[in-house]
């Protein structure tokens, strides 16, 4: 069991001093262990469905192997669920985790590449395993984050990553799972309420129309090579090739658009070039609801954490998703931060409180960002075949007084020895007696 | 800070919203609220119960009240009363710049308070009724801030808390010797290092206290002597001498376990107390030394890896302090957390399992005591102001929000009433393909 929660008095203290000598022996947080394991009569809470309750889910080589009732399993560890529910693990559907550590240091925040064009930059190869940042996420029951690239206008490879593993190739669930895209002059994706800035090209009207000329350019030549791989006139262009997929549909572009206008930019620059479109951020969406759910555009949204701009309601960041799901809208959460995107449920939280019914939320973090971004058949929902994402509860995740009892990462149950658990043990542990000067 | 500077863009909206929003006067007005669970803080929690204020002040709170005739009913049906957050760390509602990095040793200057901010009506929209502004931490010794209550629509200096400590802003660390550190040589500003930080402290207050002694010289001499000399007065070791008298209450910025310790050393050996640390996100680390030197904490929930002194902050850090005796509150430093504290304060919940009780005190009872108005607010209590959220569900529920926020008797934020994205949505339609 983790060890932090309701049992930790006093009481507590001497075994905590045990638990530390091997907790903080080790450098980083350890991906858990394989298995096998069997959990035992949890009720499971999957998006969409109805609560299955005294249900048994047996987890091996990584996978949900088997779900509900009377399992079996003699060399599996067993865990008693009773009592508890069981989720899907969470998904955060943009951050910079393993690419980004600490914010305020150059070398410690490497998400951006030169150069405007880089769609062959891959966040993936890139990921440091041993980010601090995983192992706190993952404590709070989010197993997945899409870790993308920053910067110019193609920034680069967005991937779909486990929050443990013991390599990138250990924790890539989509290794590709968009492109992102910052159209020429479309504003910022991040924040509500139509603010400019974000993406190639700035305030400069000439430089602006200098960078579109470059992107039409770029775009033609893409297009055109993408014809000439099929037909076999063309040779191997290695940055040319990383955009085949966005034209053969195998993977959106997530672009980043606040405003209304930039949003149904976005979608007309997806239909112009035949390719599937993610927005991200999104601040004004609601406004064009109703048109993103007849096109089926999806959409990333930027943090709920964020205050409006002075001209719109007050309420209007946190009570959008409400108004995206009643008009059929497929959203995602997501932090776009690195340090706190295991906030994401409360960000959600918050949507909840202002018009978004709570199985929409769970869908939000769950099975639509596996949908959204191709990774549905390995995550999103606990389901036989599927990796073993889930985390235990001792309820409602959305309520801040809830506590997470355990949480697996592709079958494997991670033990709490993150950063923030390892100092939280070390200093819960201190003597008393005051050193004196 | 974190703060952003909006002004110009404001400006319009801020009038729009203010004739929209602003309630007509300050007049004291009572209110009640029945049948609601009541969240008392030092009383327990009440199960449909009433709260009455009368003239702006708590004249009931209980299971069995009765209501006065002819006075405004809240029905608090199945929703939570509890007292206005206070936000012990804010920068909202400042006029312009909120340092004066000039110079690293200011504490005569003063925050200016702006009335017309919007963020005061979102925040009321957040149950937030008190906040201390404070300077920015670009300086060792900044400048003073102000305790304001949420008076909406008021002109700025009715909205100031009267009886409220006056505190002054230390900043330890990355922030302050920032500027020098990265500035060209000829910009540079004494402390570029923590070392120097110490030495800034020391300095000052030995000048002081040489201040204080010849006034004390002075005032002795001219018992004897009308003749005597009156010293040059100076504003910033006045401030300095009552920040030794206890006058001016210390309130210092700082992340790390080494400068928090510092910091405590450094008052005890020139005989003034640091009345609370902000932020400390490294207060787990030294929480015994804080509480028998008798600071206090103010720190975020769960912010971290922003910069290298914040690689170590853990969001336990509320739940280790408050076990080892600190008196914890939470604060936003934001325009955006302070629209949503409570959601703050559970977090300790979440990471650290607090009492909920003692969540709840980190955004009501504990920052009152840091602000030193707890005698007026910050529980709900016969006799306190009048300062009430009331909130949809238990305020750490995931789906919970303000519906009702009350400042002195007076309902300055009203769900139903307020321009809501629902609302403004409904106006325009559904946003097809047109």
């Amino acid at each position: 069991m983790r060890a932090t929660h309701r049992l930790l008095t006093t009481l507590f203290a001497a075994a905590a001093i045990v638990a530390i000598t091997a907790r903080v022996g080790s450098a980083q947080a350890a991906p858990g262990d394989d298995g096998p394991y069997l959990i035992r009569g949890g009720t499971v809470m999957n998006p969409g469905e109805a609560p299955m309750p005294n249900t048994d889910i047996l987890i091996r080589n990584n996978r949900i192997a088997a779900i509900g009732s009377g399992a079996q399993a003699p060399n599996a560890k067993v865990i008693d669920a009773s009592g508890k529910f069981i989720y899907p693990g969470m998904i955060d559907a943009n951050t910079g985790i393993g690419l980004s550590e600490i914010g305020g240091i150059q070398t410690m925040g490497l998400r951006s590449e030169m150069g405007q064009f880089n769609p062959h930059m891959k966040a993936l190869v890139a990921l440091n395993v041993e980010s601090e940042i995983l192992g706190v996420t993952r404590m709070n029951g989010v197993t997945s984050v899409v870790t993308s690239p920053t910067g110019g206008v193609i920034s680069g490879q967005a991937t779909l990553i486990n929050t443990a593993g013991w390599t990138w190739e250990d924790l890539a669930v989509v290794r590709t799972a968009g492109m992102m895209i910052n159209l020429p002059g479309s504003g910022g994706g991040g924040r509500g309420g139509g603010r400019g800035g974000r993406g190639g090209g700035g305030a400069n009207p000439a430089a602006l129309a200098a960078l579109q000329a470059d992107f039409d350019q770029f775009m033609t030549e893409a297009k055109a090579y993408d014809a000439g791989r099929t037909d076999g006139t063309a040779k191997l262009d290695l940055i040319y090739e990383a955009m085949r997929p966005l034209f053969k549909r195998e993977i959106p572009a997530i672009i980043p658009a606040g405003n209304e206008q930039a949003i149904r930019n976005a979608v007309a620059f997806g239909e112009k070039w035949g390719i599937r479109v993610v927005i991200s951020g999104g601040g004004e969406a609601w406004k064009v609801r109703q048109f993103l759910a007849e096109k089926q555009v999806p959409v990333i949204l930027g943090s709920i954490e964020s205050a409006p701009s002075d001209d719109v309601p007050y309420d209007a960041i946190y009570a959008q998703p409400g108004l995206l799901y009643e008009a059929g809208v497929k959203f995602a959460f997501s932090t776009g931060n690195g340090s706190n995107a295991r906030h994401v449920v409360f960000h959600a939280a918050l949507a909840t409180a202002y018009g978004l019914p709570p199985e929409g939320a769970l869908k939000a973090l769950t099975i639509w960002p596996a949908e959204i971004l191709g990774a549905e058949k390995q995550i999103g929902s606990i389901a036989q075949g599927k990796l073993a994402n889930l985390f235990i509860t001792d309820g409602d995740p959305f309520d801040l007084r809830t506590q997470v009892a355990e949480v697996f990462v592709k079958g494997r149950q991670v033990p709490d020895d993150d950063r923030h658990h390892r100092l939280y043990l070390k200093y819960k542990a201190r003597p008393t007696n005051v050193i004196v000067p | 800070m974190r703060f952003s500077n909006r002004r110009s863009r404001a400006a319009l909206a801020a009038a729009t919203l203010a004739m929209a929003a602003m309630p007509g006067t300050l007049a004291a007005q009572d209110v009640a609220i029945r049948n609601a669970t009541i969240l008392t803080i030092t009383n327990g929690d009440i199960q449909n119960g009433t709260v009455v204020v009368r003239n702006g002040k708590i004249t009931a709170v209980g299971a069995n009240v009765s209501i006065p005739a002819g006075i405004r009913v809240i029905d608090g049906t199945g929703k939570f009363v509890m007292p206005g957050l206070i936000d012990a760390h804010s920068h909202a509602a400042l006029e312009g710049g909120i340092n004066e990095g000039s110079e690293s040793v200011t504490p005569e200057v003063v925050v200016q308070v702006r009335n017309d901010d919007p963020t005061i009506y979102r925040v009321l929209a957040g149950g937030v009724t008190a906040a201390l502004l404070l300077h920015g931490s670009a300086n060792t010794i900044g400048g003073q801030g102000r305790v304001i209550k949420m008076r909406w629509g008021q002109p700025v200096d009715s909205m100031y808390f009267q009886g409220a400590f006056r505190i002054v802003k230390f900043a330890l660390g990355e922030n302050v010797t920032r500027a020098s550190s990265t500035a060209p040589a000829d910009q540079r500003r004494f402390p570029m290092s923590r070392m120097g930080v110490e030495f800034t402290v020391q300095y000052w207050f030995n000048k002081a206290k040489e201040y204080d002694k010849e006034w004390a010289d002075y005032r002795a001499a001219v018992r004897t002597n009308p003749n005597a000399i009156m010293p040059r007065r100076d504003l910033r070791l006045e401030a300095l001498s009552d920040m030794l008298k206890g006058e001016l209450k210390v309130h210092s910025h700082s992340y790390r376990a080494d400068e928090i310790l510092m910091l405590i050393r450094v008052a005890e050996e020139n005989g003034f107390r640091v009345h609370t640390f902000q932020h400390v996100l490294e207060g787990y680390k030294v929480a015994d030394e804080m509480a028998r030197h008798g600071a206090m904490a103010s720190t975020f929930a769960d912010m971290w890896a922003y910069k290298v002194e914040a690689y170590d902050a853990i969001p336990f850090n509320m739940a280790l302090m408050a076990e080892r005796g600190v008196v914890v509150s939470v604060n936003s430093d934001s325009p955006e957390r302070i629209r949503r504290l409570y959601q703050e304060a559970g977090i300790g919940v979440r990471y650290g399992n607090m009492p909920v009780n003692e969540a709840l005190k980190m955004v009501t009872l504990n920052p009152a005591r840091q602000l030193g108005v707890d005698k007026m607010v910050g529980s709900l209590e016969v006799g306190k102001d009048g300062d009430i959220a009331v909130f949809s569900m238990h305020p750490f529920a995931g789906q919970s929000m303000v519906e009702y926020t009350i400042v002195d008797g007076k309902v300055l934020f009203d769900r139903s009433q307020a321009n809501t994205l629902r609302k403004q949505a409904a106006t325009q339609g559904p946003g097809g393909n047109d």
